[in-house]
């Protein structure tokens, strides 16, 4: 599911079905530099949300990214997310994020999955799809550890 | 009946003309919105080309990747990757489209090692047979859909997305 209100319709009559949510984690850096690098990931991070939303669109709800500049320290902001978001009647929570800094992180509660970024700006779209379908399957098992471990 | 035309007759003729001609210039338009939808040229007919070739398709379902070029959601425009399971069934080509009738997740076949030659949706189990007839007591209420098939040039081009028509 997406985070608009149509389905959020479709959520609140199948909440039984929909435990998962996933929020990605994108870094928003201006300086001239470091934009292209930024965009990218985000561009990549964005790209494999819609892809892994498509697959389980029965599943996850994916909420708009949480975006941050450099001088947040990272490791508190997701911290504090996670403390609002564990009000919310999902089972299970994961945090999408290219963000080293995130990477081994423990927060209670949520898994975090942490991907390398790819440039995927220049490909062109089956080499982009295969790539895609490469990642998936690499965070594939996270999702579903976590789902059978509950049951 | 004289032929000569009357003052009053003239007047009355030269209002109708003009009258006619201002009625006519405001109708047109208006017949002619309210035609356009059915004078635009169905985009739902199009078959869309895949890089399947016809005659490698087998028995066995493989997925089939595609893009739609230039789909349009309001003012944003992009291209849209898309996928379909597509394998032989005598001489029929069979294209299923892979989302699940159930909460729209995307199946895959054999996704699941317990259930060889099913369609398994990994979200809740859900399973389908190779003709996209949900299997009763999973969660989908409903079989695959089916995608128009037709083969140009030895490629697989798909259509719409139909009711599958497999299943009785």
């Amino acid at each position: 599911m997406n985070w608009n209100a149509q389905e959020m319709d479709v959520y609140i009559q199948q909440k039984e079905y929909i435990d998962t949510l996933v929020v990605p984690f994108v870094s928003v850096q201006v300086e001239p530099d470091r934009m292209k690098a930024s965009a990218s990931a985000s561009d990549f991070l964005m790209y494999l949300s819609r892809f892994i939303e498509a697959q389980f669109k029965g599943r996850m709800v994916f909420t708009p990214p949480m975006t941050f500049t450099k001088s947040v320290d990272l490791p508190t902001f997701a911290r504090q997310v996670a403390e609002d978001f564990k009000e919310s009647a999902f089972k299970h929570t994961f945090f999408l994020t290219t963000d080293a800094s995130l990477a081994h992180l423990e927060i209670d509660g949520v898994t975090v999955v942490w991907l390398p970024s790819i440039p995927i700006e220049s490909m062109e779209p089956n080499l982009k799809q295969s790539i895609m379908e490469d990642q998936l399957r690499q965070v594939l098992p996270v999702f579903t550890e976590k789902w059978s471990s509950a049951n | 009946m004289s032929s000569k035309v009357s003052r009053r007759q003239f007047l009355s003729y030269a209002l109708m003309g003009t009258g006619g001609f201002m009625a006519s210039a405001m109708l047109m338009p208006m017949v002619r919105f309210a035609l356009d939808p059915v004078l635009q040229p169905g985009s739902d007919g199009e078959f869309i080309p895949t890089q399947q070739k016809a005659d490698d398709v087998t028995e066995v379902p493989v997925k089939v990747d595609f893009v739609i070029k230039d789909r349009k959601d309001a003012w944003y425009v992009s291209d849209v990757a898309d996928s379909a399971w597509v394998y032989r069934d005598g001489d029929d080509i069979i294209a299923l489209s892979p989302v699940c009738k159930h909460l729209g997740c995307t199946v895959n076949w054999e996704g699941d090692a317990n259930h060889p030659d099913m369609f398994f949706c990994p979200c809740h189990d859900g399973l389908y047979e190779k003709n996209g007839k949900n299997v009763p007591g999973t969660p989908p209420l409903g079989p695959l859909d089916q995608y128009e098939v037709e083969v140009v040039d030895g490629f697989v081009h798909l259509g719409k997305i139909v009711p599958n028509q497999l299943v009785d």
